[in-house]
């Protein structure tokens, strides 16, 4: 048995092991990990499903070596996978590197803590400069912001299939919170709604002498000429453009007679809905605006939005991390007001956006 | 507004402070409730107050933090300090008070010392006592206050380690958003296997449970408000 068998299932488990059983359910058959909190229980129940599902797990030095090996077992035709969390994501960004040159799909998912350094290990959302365009490269990575555990399992699902498809990294942005905390999902097997798992391929050592039985496959990070790597980079980014087209994604909610848009990803957007709701409830015109995903960024549904309200409230627990990109995204586009939230490493309620938004208006 | 229940859980490491935040949330779940509990984890394994939030509404919930308490329930002196952040005029605030004991004096300057205290620290016999401070004293501006001796009873009457099933069962009691029959449900989910084994730890479990309940009956009669 290596994929899962019984049918759409309500559970109730932390994000860790939502993520672990997506991973199973997306048919990744191998993680390499290396340990760090809050993301260990993602790698306790990998293995402790592994034997069920004929699944393998190998336990790295550390981070890099996690990555690199990810990388190696997908080349050698495996869906491989890791996670890791803060000073791991800072690793990471080697073997990531590597696989936007070489366009080696991979996914990774982040359980964001404290920042800088070993900080905290309980929550944060001080890894976005980190996931979206860290490592000497582009950025050509997809990163889904999750803010349930629903969204865990979905999108666990969803970047296999994407970093498959299109071949790039792709990122999981969780945090602690979702990574510990206890909530209700659906869990299903994908293939049962209609979801067509893409299957891996062999990127190394296919059958046939390249060049005269198979075309030669170049899979390079290493260029001898400027030119060279300006052509490269160029067809990459073409086709991640093309790609940012077809998966980018964001929810809105109640924008159109807004007066004030709470801008939030993650994990906060629910206290920004909770937050919305109940000043809704007291007559209050509030709208709310979240990015799905970080990297492509849906800057044409920020923009939208902008047309119709741009008084913003944007909430955050980083120093401005999501701010960068919210603001690249409204380059040259007229706002009215924005105000922020900014809360490194620490919870927000939806209490102090409320309170916020009733004494700043 | 769709009812939502926002408790609160401190005490000591040990105290099985996290056991009842999860029952709790399980049970709401299993009620096909939303629910959610969160512990507050940190580097710390052992000698720190252990938290525990949960949860439970008929919609999805927000954030998983709170910053106020329908119920907090305090099982430590130092828990007391911790919890004093989560507690408006709408909170009920539930105590240990076989543990921790109410001013004796109302004078804030003497009532300070009126404190008798078994202190928890001291009951592990490896760390100091702790300075007590102002900080410890119960809140003045919860809804209302009622003290459980459930450390007492589990001791006297049943097993010093069903401590936390009285506590639960008060909880439930008090929050009155699931059903006693869920969480001996979700009780018998989590330690069938030793139930079976020995059917008499079912027996005390649940019996601390309903002693809870009735514990809480009592407190909340007396206040002459059920």
């Amino acid at each position: 048995m290596d994929k899962l068998s019984h049918e759409e299932k309500r559970a109730f488990m932390t994000g860790n092991e939502a993520v672990a059983w997506a991973a199973v359910a997306a048919g990744a058959e191998i993680m390499n990990g290396y340990p760090i909190t809050p993301q260990n229980e993602i790698m306790h129940y990998w293995t402790r499903l592994a034997p069920k599902f004929n699944k393998k797990f190998l336990q790295t030095e550390d981070e890099l070596s996690a990555g690199f090996t990810t990388i190696g077992g997908v080349l050698g035709g495996k869906k491989a996978f890791s996670a890791t969390a803060g000073p791991g994501t800072t690793l990471f960004q080697e073997p990531l590197s590597m696989a936007e040159m070489m366009r080696i799909p991979m996914v990774l998912v982040v359980q964001q803590r404290g920042g800088p350094s070993t900080a905290t290990v309980i929550y944060s959302q001080q890894e976005v400069n980190l996931v979206t365009f860290g490592g000497n490269g582009e950025g050509w990575r997809i990163v889904y912001s999750t803010s349930s555990h629903q969204e865990l399992y979905d999108y666990t699902i969803k970047a296999f299939d994407a970093a498959w498809k299109y071949r790039f990294p792709a990122i999981i942005l969780g945090d602690g919170y979702q990574a510990k905390m206890r909530e209700s999902l659906l869990m299903y097997n994908p293939e049962e709604r209609g979801i067509l798992l893409v299957q891996p391929e062999v990127f190394v050592g296919k059958p046939g002498l390249p060049g005269r039985d198979r075309p030669a496959d170049h899979l390079r990070n290493a260029f001898s000429v400027e030119e060279e790597l300006f052509e490269a980079a160029m067809n990459i980014q073409q086709e991640y453009d093309k790609m940012a087209a077809e998966i980018v994604e964001a929810d809105e909610q109640q924008i159109d007679d807004a007066k004030v848009v709470i801008i939030a990803h993650g994990v906060v957007s629910r206290a920004a809905v909770a937050a919305m709701n109940r000043l809704r409830a007291k007559g209050h015109k509030v709208g709310y605006f979240r990015p799905i995903t970080l990297r492509p960024f849906p800057e044409k549904q920020l923009q939208a939005v902008a047309e119709k309200c741009s008084n913003f409230l944007l909430v955050e627990s980083a120093l401005g991390q999501l701010a960068r990109l919210f603001k690249e995204a409204l380059f040259n586009v007229p706002i009215k007001s924005f105000q922020t939230i900014y809360k490194p490493g620490v919870g927000i309620t939806a209490e102090e956006i409320v309170e916020h938004i009733e004494s700043h208006g | 507004m769709a009812k939502l229940i926002k408790i609160a859980i401190a005490g000591e490491g040990g105290q099985g402070v996290q056991s009842i935040g999860d029952i709790l949330a399980e049970a709401g779940n299993e009620e096909g409730k939303e629910a959610l509990y969160i512990p507050n984890f940190g580097i710390e394994q052992r000698g720190g107050v252990s938290l525990a939030f949960v949860q439970i509404s008929e919609e999805q919930i927000g954030s998983p933090k709170f910053e106020s308490a329908d119920i907090v329930i305090a099982l430590s002196e130092r828990a007391v300090a911790r919890t004093l952040q989560y507690v408006t005029k709408d909170t009920l605030y539930v105590y240990d008070n076989s543990l921790i004991a109410p001013p004796e004096v109302a004078d804030e300057v003497i009532g300070l010392q009126a404190y008798d205290t078994v202190a928890p620290e001291a009951q592990a016999g490896k760390i100091s006592r702790q300075v007590k401070s102002a900080q410890e004293e119960l809140p003045k501006n919860a809804k209302r206050l009622i003290g459980i001796p459930a450390t007492a009873i589990a001791q006297k009457e049943l097993h010093p380690r069903v401590f936390n099933m009285i506590i639960l069962g008060a909880t439930v009691r008090a929050a009155g958003i699931v059903e006693m029959q869920t969480i001996e449900k979700a009780l018998e989910s989590k330690l069938g296997k030793k139930f079976t084994d020995n059917p008499k730890l079912r027996v005390l479990n649940f019996s601390a449970l309903q002693k809870g309940v009735e514990l809480m009956d009592t407190a909340l009669r007396e206040e002459g408000k059920v």
